[in-house]
């Protein structure tokens, strides 16, 4: 994993692909902010959704809905969680019962509530970031 | 900057990214972007655009469905990661996809399937024939022979007074602007018909002679201005 687009680049967290962020945006790290942002603003929107669809116990609306955040951690680089996501939606294809669902589930509720402040986090560092070079 | 396009995604930050390619792509307009497809709908009932980038799971209806209630045919790039669209998507002529995210280079790589497409776009033919390859041989087809024309998938069927069915490969959307206006009219994704061969109407289904054609809403319009009514 290259952290380090350039010299003078942002130094994300490891658990964020840099070269795929590097790849979408450049050195745009005004822009980068304003992408983390605008996750923050959708991610609580998109959990809740799954967060219900999971607790109605309808599988289908449930994999749909993390289908529908899944792009979202691409967007930030998150690919680790994009892949989970992805792994999720196939387990509700081929699942038998919802009960089999649960610790899957329950991992990537866990790992949803992380990436979040990782997101937050990493929206703080480039605020300053982008502070310091304006 | 000469293609006008809407988004219709309702993820935000997608959206927004597919704005600042077009922008700096200096090729495409973005006309608006819709969350969802009624209000996606309401747009293009009033207004045309060349092209459609189209999110297909969005809360409500999905994006093919945008595409059955639409008067025109505008070009479409799917901004989806599901492949099981595939068959529809070659139904609907859809350019590319786009699968999210997307770099700039792949952005620019989906315009430009595009492009040549709109170049080689032929006008309304004035003929009073067309020829189609079936058989292993090129077949000439009178306008007054062909009662309608069918999608069959990659293919499609051509129907004709004599009760002869000839397929071959080619899409509605192609033919739609290749065969003449004043003899054909699309009155269904799947369907172009010979408007001098209508023997009745009645709600949403034609009847040319004895075969039962569905009529979209999106072109009930088109038809009823066709026809020659008193």
């Amino acid at each position: 994993m290259n952290n380090h687009a350039n010299n003078s680049a942002f130094i994300f967290n490891e658990a964020i692909h840099a070269q795929s962020i590097n790849e979408l945006y450049g050195n745009d790290y005004v822009y980068v902010q304003e992408v983390f942002e605008t996750v923050l603003n959708e991610y609580e929107m998109l959990t809740n959704n799954i967060n219900s669809c999971y607790d109605s116990h309808n599988i289908p609306a449930l994999k749909a809905a993390v289908h529908k955040i899944k792009p979202i951690f691409g967007f930030v680089g998150m690919i680790d969680m994009q892949q989970q996501c992805q792994q999720f939606e196939n387990i509700c294809q081929t699942t038998v019962s919802f009960d089999h669902l649960n610790n899957d589930f329950n991992l990537l509720k866990n790992n949803l509530v992380k990436s979040k402040l990782l997101i937050e986090e990493e929206k703080k560092k480039l605020e300053l970031f982008n502070k310091q070079r304006a | 900057m000469n293609l006008t396009c809407i988004i219709v995604e309702d993820l935000q930050v997608a959206a927004n990214y597919l704005m600042k390619c077009c922008e700096k792509s200096e090729q495409v307009e973005v006309r608006g972007h819709f969350l969802n497809v009624p209000d996606a709908l309401s747009y293009l009932n009033e207004n045309t655009v060349d092209l459609i980038f189209l999110d297909v799971e969005m809360p409500g209806a999905n994006g093919f469905e945008l595409l059955d209630q639409i008067a025109f045919s505008p070009k479409v790039i799917l901004t989806t990661s599901k492949k099981e669209y595939a068959y529809n998507a070659f139904q609907y002529n859809v350019s590319d996809y786009l699968m999210k995210p997307f770099t700039y280079q792949r952005f620019i790589e989906a315009l430009q399937k595009i492009r040549p497409s709109r170049e080689t776009v032929s006008t309304s033919n004035g003929s009073d024939h067309i020829y189609i390859k079936a058989d292993g041989k090129l077949i000439r087809l009178n306008n007054d022979s062909i009662l309608y024309i069918e999608s069959m998938g990659d293919y499609v069927k051509f129907v004709t007074n004599d009760n002869k069915k000839y397929i071959t490969h080619n899409t509605i959307k192609n033919l739609e602007e290749k065969v003449s206006k004043q003899h054909f009219l699309k009155v269904h994704r799947s369907y172009i018909v010979n408007l001098h061969k209508i023997d009745d109407m009645r709600e949403n289904i034609l009847f040319i002679k004895g075969n039962e054609i569905p009529v979209s809403k999106a072109n009930k319009a088109d038809v009823f201005k066709r026809l020659n009514i008193v």
